[in-house]
């Protein structure tokens, strides 16, 4: 499939561009010194959070495109998307998912440092046989340039990224008050340009929806729902908490799409670049409504283990730390027995 | 449910729930805000029984009545507990009890042993036993407290029923296998809002009936934030309901209790409407003042959810019904509800998320579900906790029905009812002059919905009669049915709302009836009027003392300092003024003969213990007395109004 117009005019990128800014503002300013430092204190989660995001996410990508046998373009965006680090966004839906928010907001600060070595070397490995394509479709048409993965722009992209991040920080320490402020507003911001942009692209380019292959479509909602399975089986497996299981899961399928925005725009140029878009705006779009499918899931099944769980802390938090809970025999499900997360041991663990 | 405990009678309830959450806290005692002490299920149980020995070998027999005068305090709950192992029922009473009532109570309900929390109670009691010679022995509940030469304390009976128990005593366990459903498990004496102290007999089986039919569903890891008086009917039906399912009380107080509530987390709690106004108020302060884009983003917020929430109480049936609604008109409004659920559904979703659930978390953020009763919560605040998400089920109910009549619960939640009655319990609708049964009546159209009168309830929960009072109890009953003196509808999704107390009724010299309550709840939507109460009994007009809100008042830059400086200023005159006027016109439904044609401004608040009950109920009694100087004024020297 070929765009014949270009997707985004340049007033529309000006206005991703803003949303970028406030989006990774707000994220700045959820974040303390602290989040950085709860990373090298409990390494375990992230350790296992970093394996399912950088390891089980970007195969993950690679194998949808793959079988769904994407066109070139997309297929590089869907393995961008893939390799991405988390976002704030799955911080909240973390939180009502009654997962850990403490271990998602490490998992999105370490992910976020580690995307800087992580990309370039995922990007690398994934696309080679995409690349060739279009750089064989190229010559075809008669250019003989060779189509190659920008590392380095998509390292300074992710650098430049960064940097209303520590603006936004850096707000946190100095106006609290305006960083709550740009905290809830960026995910509202967030919502409101991805709807635009899919209203302007319905109304200029109704005919996109249905040119783009169903098998797109298939792999633009599957990444996130992959994601989610895959994440929770694997760290379900590992044997981590109930809790860090969802956050687990919510962190891997949720990537940080502003990110793919900033990168796809800054470091790739056309004939790529619109089909990039045009995936990472089916992404955003779906991302939202599979994870807050997933979420109320999770919130159903995980309320008693996150009963047990807050109950426990606050027993804990009120009657001092070495007050143990004995629920009564039979009350405590068996996965959750042997599990020191959950009060029957002393040694709670305050996630 | 199947988490519930259920017994034939409360000193059961204590052993299955001794032997079931064994170790896990059933009360918590606040030291500080950080430092609690949990007391275990076991440990309590133990206690109770040596206690219960202690008592039994100083002479208390079954179905003796055991005096328990004082407030909120672990001791409390222990003698409470000792006194129903026993076999015998307690009588207590709050320390703000009077010398005349204390007297009134000891001698009508023939204590023999009573529990005295503090020394100056203590004392008070010592200075009244000349006057009663039935009075055998007093135990001093506070253990710094100093007892007085022939005074024993709590931990004396307990120490004497623990060697006793030792030695293998069983004679507990004896009154237990004894007590009988019919068996009283306290005698509560109370004023409430009108008359003088009646003794509400309370049996075992209606405190079982209420435990087993308060809707809820809860488990052993749910906390429970205690705020109300420890002896209030009200606060007891929740602690043994608490009990049944292995959740932990905690002991909380008014002056901590926005602190406790973030430290506790609670998941369940029980409260007045007062307290509801009151955290409203700090919400709204709150939200005044941050950030102006986060007010904007709060105003969204709320706006969204009202706008989904009355659509989901559309499509689920579950909005104020008090006209029949024509199938036809309902199917015509579904299709624009839903459609306006679907579309504010995503933008909720989000602003449910992000904007609410800070407000949510000002509560603690885990209430499942709070029961608000003890008197009316006035609509705008009923509304606001609902839309934000923090479930405030109001119920319905007076000590003589142990108290609950009906109540909302999640799933039959309608705002501005009192809900549907509790299982077991029937009501009905009567016409209070002429006695004629209007619901359940196949007369009138849909069988008496939406048919206005006096509410009576038949049920476990219906006490067995006032104690030594068969006349009282005779014209309380009619035929079974006991006649609660509140005026009351059944609405068309048949949930009780309640209109007004009957006897609170104002007539006027025109003949004219005036429910005040409604009125005034209205008035104490303005900032400017904290507390109020309509006057007008055989007047051609109606009335209002007022106490101002002088904390708003000198936000809008008024000097004065205290309220009696305000009552004078005639700057403040004239708002109070404007306030009744605007919020009680007719354009706001009020009737012309519902008009408030004067006020006087109160230079004293009313407060619990003397004008309130201790669920802030206004004691009009006693209001009327009070300020009986201040009412014949109003109602001598003509209006300072003429409409």
């Amino acid at each position: 499939m070929e765009f014949t117009t270009q997707l985004l005019y340049p007033h529309d990128q000006a206005l991703l561009a803003i949303m970028i800014f406030v989006i990774m503002l707000g994220m700045g300013a959820s974040l303390i010194p602290d989040d950085f430092r709860a990373v090298i204190r409990k390494p375990r989660g992230v350790f296992i959070g970093f394996l399912s995001q950088f390891g089980l996410m970007p195969l993950i990508a690679f194998t949808l495109a793959t079988i769904l046998n994407f066109p070139p373009a997309f297929a590089i965006a869907l393995i961008l998307i893939g390799s991405l680090p988390g976002g704030t966004t799955s911080n909240m839906f973390t939180y009502f998912a009654r997962g850990s928010v403490a271990l998602s907001i490490s998992m999105t600060t370490a992910s976020t440092i580690m995307a800087l070595f992580m990309m370039p070397i995922l990007l690398k490995v994934y696309t080679g046989g995409f690349t060739a394509q279009i750089t064989a479709s190229l010559q075809a048409t008669g250019t003989d340039a060779d189509f190659v993965i920008p590392t380095m722009n998509i390292i300074s992209s992710l650098i430049l990224v960064l940097v209303p991040v520590a603006m936004g920080m850096f707000m946190r320490q100095k106006w609290p008050d305006w960083a709550k402020t740009a905290e809830d507003t960026a995910g509202f911001v967030g919502i409101l340009v991805i709807l635009y942009l899919l209203l302007t692209a319905f109304i200029r380019h109704g005919h996109l929806f249905l040119q783009t292959p169903i098998g797109v479509y298939i792999g633009a909602v599957g990444l996130g729902l992959a994601g989610f399975f895959f994440g929770y089986w694997f760290s379900r497996l590992v044997g981590v908490y109930p809790l860090f299981q969802r956050a687990i899961s919510l962190e891997t399928g949720i990537q940080n799409g502003p990110v793919s925005f900033a990168i796809i725009l800054l470091s790739f140029s056309e004939p790529v670049q619109s089909q990039m878009i045009w995936l990472a705006i089916l992404y955003s779009t779906f991302i939202v409504i599979t994870s807050s499918v997933i979420t109320l899931r999770y919130r159903k099944n995980g309320k008693k283990d996150w009963d047990i769980y807050k109950n426990t802390a606050i027993h804990n938090r009120l009657f001092g730390g070495e007050y143990v809970t004995h629920y009564p025999k039979g009350f405590l499900p068996k996965r959750l027995l042997s599990d020191p997360s959950q009060g029957t041991q002393p040694s709670q663990k305050r996630y | 449910m199947k988490h519930r405990i259920k017994t034939e009678n409360l000193a059961l309830l204590y052993q299955k729930a001794a032997e079931r959450f064994g170790d896990l806290p059933a009360f918590a005692i606040r030291e500080s805000a950080l430092q609690w002490n949990p007391i275990s299920y076991s440990s309590l149980y133990e206690q109770g029984l040596n206690l219960a020995s202690g008592l039994i070998e100083i002479g208390v027999k079954a179905r003796d009545h055991v005096g328990l005068f004082g407030d909120n305090r672990f001791e409390w709950i222990l003698s409470d507990y000792g006194v129903q192992l026993s076999g015998a029922a307690d009588v207590p009473r709050g320390r703000d009890v009077s010398d005349d009532e204390l007297f009134y109570i000891i001698d009508h309900a023939g204590i023999e042993v009573t529990f005295v929390e503090t020394e100056e109670l203590q004392n008070r009691v010592l200075k009244l036993r000349s006057r009663l010679p039935g009075l055998r022995e007093i135990i001093l509940l506070d253990p710094k407290a100093k007892a007085q030469p022939g005074v024993k304390t709590l931990q004396e009976l307990c120490d004497l029923g623990a060697a006793l128990r030792a030695k293998g005593d069983k004679r507990v366990e004896e009154r237990i296998a004894q007590i009988k459903p019919d068996d009283l498990f306290t005698l509560i004496y109370t004023s409430g809002t009108t008359g003088t102290p009646k003794g509400v007999m309370l049996t075992h089986s209606n405190m079982v009936s209420q435990v087993i039919n308060l809707p809820g569903y809860h488990n052993c890891t749910d906390r429970v934030l205690s705020v109300l008086p420890i002896w209030h009917i009200f606060e007891r039906v929740i602690e043994m309901y608490t009990l049944s399912f292995g959740g932990c009380t905690f002991y909380s107080s008014i002056s901590t209790l926005g602190e406790d509530m973030r430290n506790v987390e609670p998941t369940f709690m029980a409260s007045a409407p007062r307290l509801w106004e009151k955290l409203h108020e700090r919400i709204i302060k709150g939200i005044k003042a941050s950030h102006p884009v986060r007010q904007i983003l709060f105003h969204i917020a709320y706006f969204l959810a009202r706008h989904y929430k009355n659509s989901e109480y559309f499509i689920t049936d579950k909005y104020l019904k008090m006209k029949h609604q024509p199938k036809w008109k309902h199917a015509m409004l579904l299709p624009l509800h839903v459609l306006r659920w679907i579309i504010v559904l995503p933008w909720f979703g989000f602003f449910n998320a992000a904007v609410l659930e800070r407000i949510r978390l000002g509560a603690g953020g885990s209430l499942k579900a709070t029961i608000s009763g003890g008197g009316a919560l006035p609509i705008h605040i009923d509304k606001f906790f609902n839309y934000v998400g923090i479930p405030v089920l109001e119920g319905y109910g007076m000590t003589e029905t142990s108290p609950v009549i009906s109540v909302r619960s999640i799933n039959n939640l309608v705002v501005g009812t009192v809900g549907p009655p509790v299982p077991e319990t029937e009501i009905r609708i009567v016409d209070p002059e002429t006695g004629e049964v209007l619901y359940p009546n196949n007369k009138f159209h849909d069988n008496g919905l939406a048919q206005r009168g006096e509410i009576w309830v038949k049920g476990p929960q219906v006490m067995k009669g006032y104690y030594q009072d068969p006349e009282l109890t005779q014209i309380t009953f009619s035929d079974g049915w006991l006649r609660t003196g509140d005026l009351g509808v059944i609405t068309h999704n048949h949930c009780l709302k309640i209109l007004g107390r009957s006897k609170a009724t104002i007539v006027l010299s025109s003949g004219e009836n005036v429910e005040p309550e409604p009125i005034e709840m209205r008035l104490q939507q303005s900032q400017f009027i904290d507390q109020c109460m309509v006057v007008g009994q055989d007047k051609k007009f109606l009335s209002v003392l007022i106490v101002p809100g002088i904390q708003e008042f000198r936000m809008a830059g008024f000097k004065e300092r205290t309220l009696e400086e305000l009552a004078i200023n005639p700057e403040a005159n004239k708002i109070i003024l404007e306030e009744i006027r605007k919020l009680t016109s007719q354009a706001n439904g009020f009737k012309r003969y519902e008009q408030i044609r004067d006020f006087r401004m109160l230079p004293v608040t009313f407060e619990v213990g003397n004008e309130l009950t201790n669920l802030y109920k206004i004691k009009r009694h006693v209001v009327e007395k009070k300020f009986n100087h201040v009412i014949d004024e109003l109602f001598t020297n003509g209006t300072t109004q003429k409409n």
